[in-house]
């Protein structure tokens, strides 16, 4: 119960945060910042706490809060954490702090309401992870549309407003029609069984024909696909990116990206299993494209920011094609690659962001030679870029190649049309690791090497504050490439939780039972 | 006759009616009086604080068996609708000081009252029009503008249009059944007698013209308009609701069927998206929220399609919500030179820089007008919705959430010119007037306790 206890505290640490900010007289904008750190650090302490806590190898909820909300509806207040959202939860709390950090230099307007949306979305955000009730989880999972509105809409570039409203459209549209699917899919669970709940696991088990399936999951694709974004929903990821201020692109990309894929995981595939099965190739097709296509659209970016947008675009289809795959080392490895692109994306924003802050341009081709002029700078930067291309011993090879694993071991049920074909998706994908080393190094030599040319130079190198917050990053980069065991071992009981209700009996018994985090150490040594 | 009934029964009634003949001495007793809004305020505060504590007591009579009767749920409507134009009546403060408008409003609000626990025709149509009348005249009290006297004639001319047809259904009503009682209503929906459907669509009509829905909404952008804020916010939120909460007991725990369900829905689908596309290019924010409510006419009749008991408590929710909301975005609207000024949504250019809490709030106003969660105007959306898909419209449903989402974009327009767009050149922060800071926390304060915990009403609807 205790535990419990500090998982309600990590969620609502954010809206003390608003309220103490709030309540600092104006013009006080240095005693704001350091607040803001310091809930933000408490956040990531007591979620740490929690993690460690975590027992690897049990199935369902822990330190689970369940309070009636709108009882005549059975709609509950119901939190938790599982295998599912632990690891989310932590890179969330993580880069809290080095958002906020992050931020000190370059927000100068209206400061206070700044971080007042940052803890806002923050909120969100663990909310959206950590809800256990399908009214809640949407509800949290809406909210985070009007912080970011905001900050991308004050905050931003020249063209923020059309940036920011395309951000919420895009969004918003996916998720009306989730909400019809929502209510429908708890009415017919009501209608079957007499129950009236919005609870997760009293829905998993709805029984439902395969066309109402389809139509329910068309609809929570949608808005989950929209959010991940898997092409050909992704125009507003570049947009947003590239007009958010450098916070906004680190929340972005950090974290807002990853609820699409964690919807899928969490909801839209477990739910409809019989849908689902029907629509995998669909869905292992539409990852592998944006794996290749996001690549591809990389490759011939001019700007630093939408190189990095498009990049997002293609990692984020491995963690599509590690679900499609139903393979456990492959769902597990989705998982891993959310949050290693958590942590490399937001570190590259969050260096783009240092750099914008110096030179004012974001125009590659303005840059050249930075090795030289910033060398601190440099060398951070190219450890980012390699983790992102999934160099090994950083969290990008474990993430990648449990997914390409899990994509080659593809454990579609037999019965599946064209159960052969993820082998020929997996070929495919692997090209797009070898365009992801092309498009990354290519801009890193451009960028950090050749004639040195600085805009506004000579400009200083990083200082204590930047070189901490990056140092700070490349910790669990290093940890989840070094010793994935760990990590993984939390996700396990979630993955075979997914596998067996996705893939049903016979997915499952094709997967081994033995030791199967330990299968994924020896793999990726 | 039970005196002990009549005087409990009607005490919210009552207590209006006292507010009125005060209001009228006071008049008489000097020329140039004071206090009209401290007497009208206390008489709606205590209408309202009777009427709730006799919808929790569940309290129920028939004072006048056939014609008015009373239960908990007429007891928490009337709440709703009184509780509404507590915040009207602190936004009037600088628009009227003193005169007919305190009068006017508490004739009104009795009218209302009326209406929610009428059961027979003649019953109804006293209180429709005692409802409707002083705000013909209220449109044309401000009169701060050459068009006032327009919209004002087109509200009164259309507001006949509506009486007339209710009139022309409830008589072929009475020749049909013979009875003016309320009930008899619900009996004929499912009939297929065309006499019968010609008494049902005329009544029908008569409350969507009265509601502003598509196609009869044409009075409501320029009657929003010309009226002052505190007219505009009371037409918005009061008279809507009352319309609406009576069409709830008109239907009473009737389902639609048949072509009634066609009628219904497209006409409100019609609203929800004209509604919504016509606000998108406004450039007076009392067009604006009046297209809006032209669109929220439309999900609240959507509501109509659900079953009996889901529909009173959907209804009475979201018109509470969406009153909330206007109300407390017209409190925060800063002051100006004009009225016309005040009106323009450009003013709004910028207004965080200038006034933050009034940015915020009407900001808060905004996306739970848009139904963005976690503000309460989403869980009223959800509820109608809910009704809709439960009844086994789902296309319906869908529908009318795709309408609803075309409204975002003008609400994130607001958002957009007070947030992210420079001031206008020339204008100096406004102080908001205390009274209309009253009239905020009025609205807040239920704003946030619905928004936490929205089980705490919904248990008691």
């Amino acid at each position: 119960m205790g535990d419990a206890v500090l998982l309600n505290i990590v969620l609502f640490l954010p809206l003390l945060g608003i309220a103490l900010i709030v309540a600092l007289p104006e013009g006080q904008d240095d005693r704001v910042r350091s607040w803001s750190f310091g809930v933000m650090l408490a956040q990531f302490v007591i979620t740490l706490v929690l993690y460690l806590r975590f027992e690897p190898g049990v199935a369902g909820l822990q330190f689970e809060t369940r309070l009636p909300w709108i009882p005549e509806w059975g709609v509950y207040y119901q939190i938790g954490l599982d295998g599912y959202n632990v690891l989310l939860v932590l890179l969330t709390a993580f880069l809290g702090p080095l958002v906020v950090a992050g931020a000190f230099s370059a927000i100068g307007k209206d400061v206070k309401l700044f971080y007042a949306m940052v803890f806002f979305i923050q909120f969100a955000m663990l909310g959206t992870f950590v809800a256990q009730d399908l009214l809640l989880f949407y509800i949290f999972w809406e909210t985070m549309l009007i912080p970011m509105f905001l900050i991308i809409g004050i905050w931003g570039g020249a063209r923020r407003i059309y940036a920011t409203l395309k951000f919420v459209l895009y969004t918003a549209f996916g998720s009306i029609l989730m909400l019809a699917a929502l209510i429908y899919l708890v009415w017919s669970q009501y209608t079957a069984t007499g129950n009236l709940s919005f609870a997760f696991a009293d829905l998993l088990g709805t029984r439902l024909a395969v066309r109402e399936q389809g139509w329910l999951l068309a609809a929570f694709a949608l808005s989950f696909a929209i959010k991940v974004p898997m092409v050909p929903l992704h125009t507003w990821l570049p947009d947003a990116h590239v007009e958010a201020p450098t916070t906004g692109s680190v929340i972005l990309a950090g974290v807002l990206l990853k609820m699409g894929t964690y919807g899928f995981i969490k909801l839209g595939f477990p739910l409809f299993p019989q849908a689902t099965q029907l629509a995998l190739p669909i869905v292992m097709a539409l990852a592998v494209v944006s794996i290749v296509y996001g690549a591809c659209l990389a490759l011939v970016q001019t700007d630093i920011k939408k190189i990095i947008a498009y990049s997002s675009i293609s990692h984020l289809g491995y963690v599509m094609l590690g679900l499609a795959s139903l393979d456990l080392l492959g769902i597990q490895g989705a998982i891993i690659q959310m949050v290693s692109h958590g942590l490399t994306a937001a570190g590259l924003f969050l260096m783009v962001g240092m750099i914008y802050e110096r030179c004012h341009t974001r125009e590659l081709a303005d840059y050249g030679g930075l090795a030289k002029a910033l060398p601190v700078y440099s060398v951070f930067f190219m450890i980012l870029t390699l983790a992102a291309i999934g160099l090994p011993t950083t969290s990008g090879f474990t993430g990648e190649f449990l997914v390409l694993l899990g994509a080659f071991n593809a454990a579609w049920p037999q019965h599946l049309a064209g159960a052969s074909m993820p082998l020929a998706w997996a070929v495919i994908a692997v090209t797009g690791v070898v365009l992801g080393a092309l498009y990354m190094l290519w801009f890193a030599q451009r960028f950090l090497y050749g004639t040195t040319r600085v805009p506004h130079g000579p400009v200083p190198d990083l200082n204590r504050r930047e070189k901490l917050i990056i140092a700070a990053l490349m910790v669990p980069v290093f940890w989840i490439g070094l010793a994935p065991g760990e990590p993984m071992r939390k996700t396990e009981a979630a993955a075979l939780h997914f596998q067996r209700l996705v893939g049903g009996a016979q997915a499952a018994a094709t997967a081994p039972a033995a030791p199967l985090a330990q299968r994924g150490v020896e793999a990726t040594r | 006759m039970n005196w002990t009934t009549l005087l409990v029964a009607m005490s919210p009634e009552h207590l209006l009616l006292a507010g009125i003949v005060v209001l009228l001495s006071l008049d008489i007793v000097s020329d140039r009086a004071r206090g009209h809004l401290p007497v009208s305020l206390v008489a709606v505060l205590a209408a309202t604080l009777v009427a709730a504590l006799l919808a929790i007591a569940g309290y129920a009579a028939a004072p006048f068996p056939g014609q008015l009767s009373v239960d908990s749920s007429a007891y928490a409507a009337k709440a709703i609708v009184l509780a509404m134009a507590i915040p009207a009546i602190l936004l009037a403060r600088d628009e009227f000081p003193d005169g007919p408008f305190y009068t006017l409003l508490l004739s009104s609000l009795y009218g209302a009252c009326l209406i929610l626990s009428a059961d027979n025709f003649l019953t109804l149509f006293l209180g429709l029009e005692l409802m409707s009348i002083p705000v013909y005249v209220l449109v044309l009290l401000a009169a701060r503008r050459a068009e006032s006297t327009e919209a004002a004639l087109k509200y009164l001319v259309l507001g006949g249009a509506a009486t007339a047809m209710l009139l022309m259904g409830v008589s072929f009503l009475f020749g049909i059944t013979g009875s003016m009682q309320l009930d008899a209503f619900g009996r004929l929906l499912d009939t297929g007698d065309p006499m019968a459907n010609m008494a049902v669509v005329l009544i029908l009509l008569s409350f969507f013209l009265k509601a502003a829905i598509v196609p009869f909404h044409t009075w409501a952008p320029d009657a929003y308009e010309a009226a002052s804020v505190p007219v505009t916010g009371f037409m918005a939120t009061v008279i809507k609701a009352g319309v609406l909460l009576a069409a709830v007991r008109l239907f009473g725990f009737n389902s639609l069927s048949g072509r009634m369900v066609e009628l219904l829905a497209v006409l409100s689908l019609v609203s929800i998206i004209w509604g919504n596309l016509a606000a998108m290019r406004q450039t007076s924010f009392r067009r604006m929220i009046a297209y809006s409510s032209i669109a929220h006419a439309g999900y609240l009749f959507y509501a109509f399609l659900g079953d009996g008991e889901g529909r009173f408590q959907a209804v009475a929710f979201y018109a509470l919500v969406y009153g909330l909301m206007n109300l407390l975005a017209f409190a925060s609207l800063p002051l100006a030179a004009d009225d016309a000024e005040r009106d323009r949504l450009d003013n709004l250019k910028g207004l965080y820089q200038r006034a933050p809490f009034a940015a915020v709030m009407i900001a808060i106003a905004m996306f739970s007008l848009a139904g963005i969660p976690p503000l309460p105007g989403f869980v009223a959306k959800f509820l109608i919705f809910r009704n809709v898909i439960e009844a086994g419209y789902t296309l319906y449903a869908v529908l009318g959430l795709v309408g609803s989402y075309l409204g975002i974009y003008f609400y994130l327009r607001v958002l957009q010119f007070m947030f992210m767009s420079p001031a206008p050149e020339g204008l100096a922060p406004q102080p908001t007037a205390k009274l209309a800071l009253g009239a905020t926390a009025v609205c807040l304060v239920p704003t946030a306790v619905l928004m936490v915990y929205p089980g705490g009403l919904l248990g008691g609807l």
